[in-house]
């Protein structure tokens, strides 16, 4: 992706190595983020994060539905991301295909829990209205306008402040209804119910750089690395997910060091991306 | 200026906005009508015959502006330079590029022109620093001096009839550039000067500001003599890479090159012209206040900047009237 020269690679290497990274920062420290809540006035729940020149937006799109026979007591979330071929030229045309698909599915790993639903950092039981019958679906798409580096840091970030963000309509259902029938319901504009975002977990991916790592990697830093491993945390600092990138393979005393490092780090990163969440609201309500 | 997406507290939007309003005042006074933006009229002697050029158009019998830039006069021919546009070489300018493909007798350099330009094996100064035809092995062993993805450092020599680009590196002070990192802003920043290989001598690093935008911050070589390797050392080297690879950058010159680099991002952002002094001056700054060298990337250090940037102007301006 990046072409760098041997010079370069070696300064970037060594400057891992060193505990100063090519920008000043050290080897767990994130960059600046900077989130811009309601960007999109037709979703439901909108949100911009930008990690240096990393540049996400997830939109979140509820629907009513019909819950799956098989778990009548739980809504639907669906989890899409896509990249853009102004982030990258290789993202033109199918080359971002690949690329959308792993984000995808490391995100949903990550917020929506086991194939039960149990464990997910979005409630699905929230979304019921009338059990076995209507249901809020939750379309959660995520855009990727520019690639910088850790995008799946940046994608669940934006997806945790744009449910943040999210209002659902409320709705009254007709009392009178038998029980084959579908329950009329009527949809209020008026009143929104917020969601439960505390227990949204973030992702920490620690890049293997040689033999140390680092948070918030560039897309420089991200051709040098071995191995990746993207860890959601939540603000209890219980681990909700877990994947890994890259060829190489890990010991397993560094992943369980990853580990305790990656909770370390989240709790700055959510203590962070709350007060940066609720900046954006405040200033979206000023204007 | 609207470019520039930081988060700012109220008191720190307030302070930046009138640092801006004062850099604007400033300029302003010199020659209010040179910068335009799209759909601006150009002021024209319409008695004088003139000719439209790049970014302008006829509108209702008045010279209109299409593109943001700066309006530019030559004889009778009116033109805007467009700023957010990609390199327009010279003859003589010095860019920095980066190698993309070698071929025969040539290597072909990325330096954000419209087409990639050429360095061709006979405008290098040979290894041995000998005057001499250049051979079929000379032509073999052109991976010895330049490989793909090199950073690579050279002068604009000229045109040829289709367009394309030459350069030339016939001096010990051009040539492959390592150890260091590699900046991109925007070309408009970087104004031609005399002097564009910079020596920090107190911090012992190189800064070589490319005409092309891109602006190289790394380890002071010196002599420059290693850029052509010979046959000998470079076999050396690929020998024995996990020796070299122990040999990293000392950590103070390291952080001398990343406040450096930050100063060049800082003042990219804020779009001022990048020149030597300024970047020391920044680089002072940021020592004087005690800034860590990552948050000089914070909003706090962009306002500072453009604040110490006003007043300067301000006082040059005086000194001048």
């Amino acid at each position: 992706m990046v072409g760098l020269s041997v010079g370069e690679k070696h300064f970037i290497q060594g400057g891992i190595a060193q505990d100063l990274r090519s920008d000043g920062r050290k080897r767990l420290t994130y960059r600046p983020i900077y989130v811009e809540t309601g960007v999109i006035p037709q979703a439901h729940g909108s949100a911009r994060v930008r990690l240096g020149a990393t540049d996400v937006i997830a939109s979140v799109k509820a629907e009513l539905g019909k819950p799956s026979a098989l778990q009548p007591d739980k809504g639907k979330i669906a989890i899409y991301v896509d990249c853009s071929p102004t982030a990258a030229p290789m993202f033109e045309g199918r080359g971002g295909e690949e690329l959308s698909t792993e984000l995808s599915v490391a995100l949903q790993r990550c917020l929506l829990g086991g194939k039960s639903g149990a464990g997910a950092g979005i409630d699905p039981t929230s979304l019921v209205v009338v059990e076995g019958k209507v249901c809020w679906d939750l379309y959660i798409d995520g855009l990727v306008i520019s690639s910088d580096g850790n995008l799946l840091d940046a994608l669940a970030a934006a997806i945790k402040a744009a449910l943040s963000n999210t209002g659902i309509p409320k709705v009254d259902v007709a009392a009178e209804t038998t029980s084959d029938e579908q329950p009329e319901v009527n949809i209020s504009d008026e009143e929104f119910l917020q969601f439960d975002t505390s227990g949204i977990p973030v992702i920490v991916t620690l890049t293997k750089v040689g033999r140390h790592y680092i948070v918030d990697a560039t897309s420089e830093e991200e051709s040098q690395m071995s191995s990746a491993v993207s860890i959601s945390v939540n603000r209890k600092g219980h681990i909700c997910g877990l994947t890994k990138r890259g060829g190489v393979g890990l010991d397993p005393s560094i992943i369980l060091d990853m580990i305790s490092v990656a909770k370390h780090v989240s709790e700055q990163l959510i203590n962070k991306l709350d007060s940066e969440i609720a900046a954006a609201e405040a200033s979206e309500e000023e204007s | 200026m609207r470019g520039l997406q930081l988060p700012l507290s109220q008191t720190q939007r307030i302070r930046l906005q009138r640092a801006l309003e004062k850099l604007q005042s400033l300029s302003c006074k010199a020659n209010s009508d040179a910068s335009v933006t799209v759909a601006d009229t150009i002021p024209v002697n319409y008695e004088d015959a003139f000719l439209k050029g790049h970014g302008t158009t006829d509108l209702n019998g008045d010279l209109v502006a299409t593109v943001c830039g700066v309006v530019e006069r030559i004889n009778k021919l009116v033109y805007v330079r467009a700023l957010r546009a990609r390199y327009k070489p010279e003859v003589g300018d010095i860019v920095v590029g980066r190698v993309v493909e070698v071929s025969q007798k040539r290597w072909r350099l990325e330096i954000n022109f419209s087409l990639d330009a050429i360095l061709m094996l006979s405008s290098m100064n040979m290894p041995d620093g000998i005057q001499r035809r250049r051979t079929a092995l000379d032509e073999l062993n052109m991976r010895g001096i330049f490989e793909e993805n090199d950073v690579v450092c050279a002068e604009v020599r000229n045109f040829q009839h289709d367009g394309s680009l030459q350069l030339q590196a016939r001096s010990q002070k051009y040539g492959k550039l390592e150890k260091g990192q590699l900046l991109i802003v925007d070309p408009y920043l970087v104004k031609k000067s005399k002097q564009h290989f910079h020596h920090l001598e107190q911090f012992g690093i190189d800064l070589i500001l490319g005409r092309n935008g891109f602006i190289w911050v790394g380890e002071h070589v010196e002599a420059r003599d290693s850029m052509v390797v010979d046959q000998a050392n470079s076999s050396e080297q690929s020998m024995v890479p996990e020796e070299k690879s122990q040999t990293h950058t000392p950590l103070e010159m390291r952080q001398n090159i990343c406040r450096i680099s930050n100063a060049v991002r800082v003042l990219s952002a804020l779009g001022f012209s990048i020149d030597s002094d300024l970047i020391l001056e920044t680089v002072e700054l940021s020592s004087t206040v005690k800034i860590d060298i990552h948050d000089m990337l914070g909003s706090e250090f962009h306002v500072l900047v453009a604040e110490r940037e006003a007043e300067r102007r301000s006082l040059m301006g005086k000194r001048k009237r």
